[in-house]
């Protein structure tokens, strides 16, 4: 199991972090956090930055880990597969969350 | 022992009833793989006249043919059943059909639970049937929005039956995903290591776990809107504080999932036909196995642009643009590793490459048409448009229709150790294939130029009165390739002539069994050292008849195999199976009861019906197990393995484990819902809260942890002393303590009718009490086997899975319990 679970953590922690940013959007719209502001931007563009840059640490944390002696797998079919899809995990954190960093707060599309 | 003598042997041990009473008792995968094929053919031929009576419809302008009314039940059921009862369930019997033999084991890990999905599944798809035939089907659309579908807009029983009758099909979804990551990964030939597994088993897999993890929000999305219809519980009625967007979210959480849950079998097919008619190896395995992983993941991150015309801020559409667009990656390259396949071989032209022909040709314009629809402008455009069916059709036909096709004619010799000689095959996919892009270009132009999806009719005017007739034409072409297939599958499976053992030179296991496969599959497990364990070993078939492999050795009357270490493939456990029976039949009946009984609003019988299905599932684990240590096994070959039920990590475990997945999806979805609607439902805060009570929330918190604490106690308790009784008397006691704290709860939530914020306090409370009771009840059972002399230090699985499940209501019963108490105590 330990092995099945190597190759999926990398990929379900994004879906954590990507779900969690979009949550975090959500909460920080509704409550008003885009007018507070905070270190010459708003509250809720710094707490959005945040979450991205812990999403893209942990990423690669993971990828440090599995590279160590002590984390990597038995067999090299798993270590491989396990690696491929860390970095899966890590292009689709950088990819997917990065509108946090260009797009307006809270419009809507009309 | 003769090869043949053993054959009689383990026939007689295996066999399931002769004639159609087997039908009803037995636990044979094959049976119920092949039991599950016909039944989801017969729903598709259903949907496919649906389709039909679609297109006769939308063939003119101004067609008198079907009022708005049928119209609206046609294309709802048509898309129902092609989903729920088509797609799925095929996925689901090829699975079952194939796994055990391609990975060179008798059974799935548990036989039972096979027939009991099976047999929701019919009775499930019957309801949804005897709702068509009386036309009072569904009609709100196969995803079934609220307000639309909600009480007041409809007030008929036509709604019911898809909430009810496609929970009752997706029970059997979940009993299947469970079973087959359990046998994938535990119920594999000796040597097969993760790296050996075919291909196939891969796919299955992701798909198993897609569908555990996707189906959950479905199921309560479809039970809190059938609460809200049949007890006013306003989850998504806006001026009570719900919100219909929370069935959106839930929906397509489950439903963007879902597309790929069809594509990814399709997928295994095709990567296991391909190298074969190629003459080849699997360019990429690492590749696919890695894409397919991710395809899986990425595919969650998509709900959202499904929902990109119902005002979600930019930012929240341009996370799930970005994600649409990388899904585009694992997909290209799984088909960069068939092309490369294909490269490095040499293709042969059997019908089954056909098959994959027009898959490639379909599904690459589907994904283009995909990217179109994947830009947020774009699809403000084609949003509801015959462009959208029409695209929709590409991506399910091309990406799931035409893999299976080819499946079927890679595998019918197998099924029925015959050989085809009609050459009708070939004509069917020419009319299927022009048929198909007849009907579905030309509805693609009609959606461009303007026509709406799920009209009934539509003005002279308009112009697409011709197109409308091509696509219609072009349909009945189809339908003609279709029923030409069926046609050519019957003459093969009942008057072709007899064919040899392994046709295409296939290198997995499942044509090293005869054809067609005998109830064991195996008369003795491989060893297995390679991915294509078949390929450089042909005398392989004869040694393993000859019982020159594992468990070759039938002794006893019991149904044997063994269980292997997930990573390696050592052999790790024995496990014997139960025999025939008709207890699935009986508690799959009684199930439907329970969710018959909600259907016709006969609320006396509800709670009947679940003691029903609670006794029979304490008959079904009370008859496993024994009352003595049976110690070492021999597993032939010099291997000894202890029996299943004297370990840690049985496959009950596993099994709890997964289920486990999925349940903890469905509590996620519930407290997602419930932040949902705070944050986003208009109407909140409600006018009062629950009132809050420290005392309440640390003794259920307390008794609940209490539980899992003194089920370990109980573990310890058996290994060292024998004495489990007293850990499990303190753990029942710490239970129901539990229990009743959410009892009481209950009873002060505000009415729950009058606010969204009261109904999700009502049901979070109600599941946290439902797991209370099941792991009463489990305790109950654990005391009685241990006091009936069916556990000891050894046979402890039991106690285990018990653990797992306290466990968990430890987890759940401390977040429900903060979720319910704490905004009482911020306010
Ligand atoms: C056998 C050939 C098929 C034909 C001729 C066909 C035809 C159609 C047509 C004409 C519609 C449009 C109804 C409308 O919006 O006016 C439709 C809807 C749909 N079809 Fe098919 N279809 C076929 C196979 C399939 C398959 C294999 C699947 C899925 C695996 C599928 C899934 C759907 C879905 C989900 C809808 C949308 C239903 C809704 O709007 O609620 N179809 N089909
Ligand atoms: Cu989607």
């Amino acid at each position: 199991m330990k092995d099945v679970l190597r190759i999926l953590l990398a990929p379900l922690l994004w879906l954590a972090s990507f779900s969690a940013t979009y949550g975090l959007h959500g909460i920080g719209c509704a409550l008003g956090w885009p007018e507070i502001a905070l270190w010459g931007a708003s509250v809720f563009r710094v707490a959005l930055l945040t979450a991205w840059l812990v999403a893209i640490l942990i990423q690669v944390a993971i990828l440090i880990v599995l590279h160590s002696d002590r984390f990597r797998a038995a067999s090299a079919f798993t270590q491989w597969a396990s690696l491929a899809t860390a970095w899966v995990g890590l292009v689709a954190v950088l990819w997917t969350v990065y509108p946090v960093a260009v797009i307006t707060a809270c419009g809507g599309n009309g | 022992m003769t090869a043949l003598r053993r054959h009689r042997k383990l026939s007689a041990i295996w066999s399931s009833e002769p004639g159609f009473r087997g039908w009803f008792s037995s636990v044979n995968h094959s049976d119920l793989g092949r039991m599950f094929l016909v039944t989801a053919f017969f729903f598709f031929l259903v949907g496919g006249v649906l389709a039909m009576l679609i297109r006769a419809q939308l063939a003119t302008p101004h067609s008198a043919f079907a009022d708005a009314g049928a119209f609206a039940q046609f294309f709802t059921m048509h898309g129902t059943i092609m989903m729920f009862l088509f797609a799925i369930p095929t996925f689901e019997g090829l699975a079952i059909y194939l796994l055990p033999k391609m990975l060179g084991t008798r059974d799935l890990a548990f036989p039972r639970l096979t027939a009991y999905g099976y047999w929701c599944y019919a009775f499930g798809g019957s309801m949804l049937l005897v709702a068509l035939v009386f036309g009072i089907a569904p009609d709100g659309g196969w995803f079934m929005y609220p307000p639309l579908t909600g009480p007041l807009h409809s007030p008929g029983i036509n709604t019911d039956f898809w909430l009810i009758g496609i929970t009752f099909v997706e029970i059997s979804a979940i009993c299947a995903a469970v079973e087959l990551c359990v046998s994938i990964l535990k119920y594999r030939a000796p040597g097969m290591s993760l790296d050996k597994m075919p291909i196939f088993a891969w796919y299955a897999l992701v798909t198993a776990l897609m569908i555990l993890t996707g189906f959950p929000p479905l199921i309560l999305g479809s039970v809190l809107l059938e609460l809200e219809r049949a007890f006013g519980l306003p989850f998504f009625q806006a001026d009570l504080g719900g919100d219909s967007l929370l069935w959106q979210h839930l929906f397509w959480l489950f439903g963007h999932p879902e597309v790929y849950i069809i594509f990814l079998p399709a997928a295994g097919v095709i990567s296991t036909i391909i190298p074969v008619m190629a003459r080849t190896t699997l360019l990429g395995y690492g590749w696919i196995v890695a894409s397919a992983v991710a395809l899986a993941f990425l595919s969650f991150g998509l709900w959202v642009h499904h929902m990109f015309t119902t005002g979600i801020p930019l930012m929240g559409l341009a996370f799930f643009s970005a994600a649409s667009t990388l899904v585009a990656v694992p997909t290209g390259v799984q088909v960069f590793a068939w092309i490369g396949t294909l490269w490095k071989g040499r293709p042969e032209m059997h019908l089954p490459m056909l098959h994959i022909f027009g898959f490639f040709f379909t599904f690459v314009i589907g994904g283009l048409t995909g990217v179109m629809v994947a830009v947020v402008p774009f699809d403000w455009q084609a949003h509801d448009t015959a462009f959208i069916t029409a695209h929709l059709h590409y991506v399910l036909f091309g990406g799931f229709v035409f893999p299976i096709l080819a499946g079927i004619y890679y595998w019918l010799p197998l099924v029925s150790g015959r050989k085809r000689f009609f050459r009708l095959g070939e004509v069917a996919f020419a009319l299927i294939f022009l048929g198909f892009h007849g009907t579905f270009l030309a509805m693609h132009w009609v959606g461009l130029m303007g026509q709406r999806r799920r009209i009934e009719t539509y003005d002279a005017e308009t112009g697409w009165g011709a197109i409308n007739l091509i696509s219609s034409i072009s349909s009945f072409i189809m339908a003609i390739g279709l029923a030409m297939v069926l046609i050519d599958v019957l003459i093969h499976a009942f008057v072709a002539v007899r064919g040899g053992r392994n046709p295409w030179k296939a290198g997995t296991l499942e044509w090293a069994s005869m054809s067609p496969p005998p109830a064991y599959n195996f008369a003795s497990l491989p060893h297995v050292t390679s991915r294509d364990a078949f390929h450089g070993d042909p005398g392989l078939a004869n040694r393993l008849a000859k019982g020159e492999g594992y468990l070759g050795d039938p002794q006893s009357a019991r149904r044997e195999t063994l269980t292997v270490d997930i990573a390696t493939g050592d052999p790790d456990f024995m496990v014997i199976y139960p025999g025939n029976t008709r207890l699935p039949i009986l508690m799959a009946a009684v199930t439907g009861l329970f969710f018959l009984s909600i259907l016709i609003k006969l609320y006396w019988l509800t709670p009947l019906a679940l003691a029903g299905v609670a006794a029979l599932a304490l008959v079904w684990v009370w008859r496993l197990g024994a009352r003595t240590d049976a110690g070492p096994q021999d597993a032939g070959r010099g291997v000894t393995l202890a029996l299943a039920g004297e370990t840690e990590k049985s496959p009950g475990w596993w099994g709890s484990v997964f289920l486990l997945v999925a349940n903890a999806t469905f509590f996620g979805s519930l407290l997602f819902g419930y932040a949902f609607l705070w944050t986003v439902a208009p109407g909140w805060p409600p006018q009062d809260w629950l009132a809050p009570s420290l005392v309440e929330l640390g003794i259920g918190g307390a008794a609940a942890l209490t539980s899992a604490l003194a089920m370990r106690l109980a573990i310890r308790g058996n290994r060292h002393r024998a004495r489990p009784l007293p850990g499990l008397a303190f753990a029942l006691t710490a239970t129901l303590v539990t229990a009743v704290t959410f009892a009481m709860l209950l009873s002060r939530v505000p009415p729950p009718d009058g606010h969204a914020y009261a109904a999700t306090l009502f049901v979070l409370g109600s599941y946290a009490l439902c797991h209370a009771l099941i792991a009463g009840l489990m305790l109950a059972f654990a005391i009685a086997r241990a006091r009936r002399g069916y556990t000891s230090p050894a046979r402890q699985a039991e106690f285990h899975i018990v653990s797992l499940w306290t466990d968990y209501l430890a987890v759940i019963a401390t977040l429900s319990l903060l979720a319910a108490h704490l905004p009482g105590f911020l306010a």
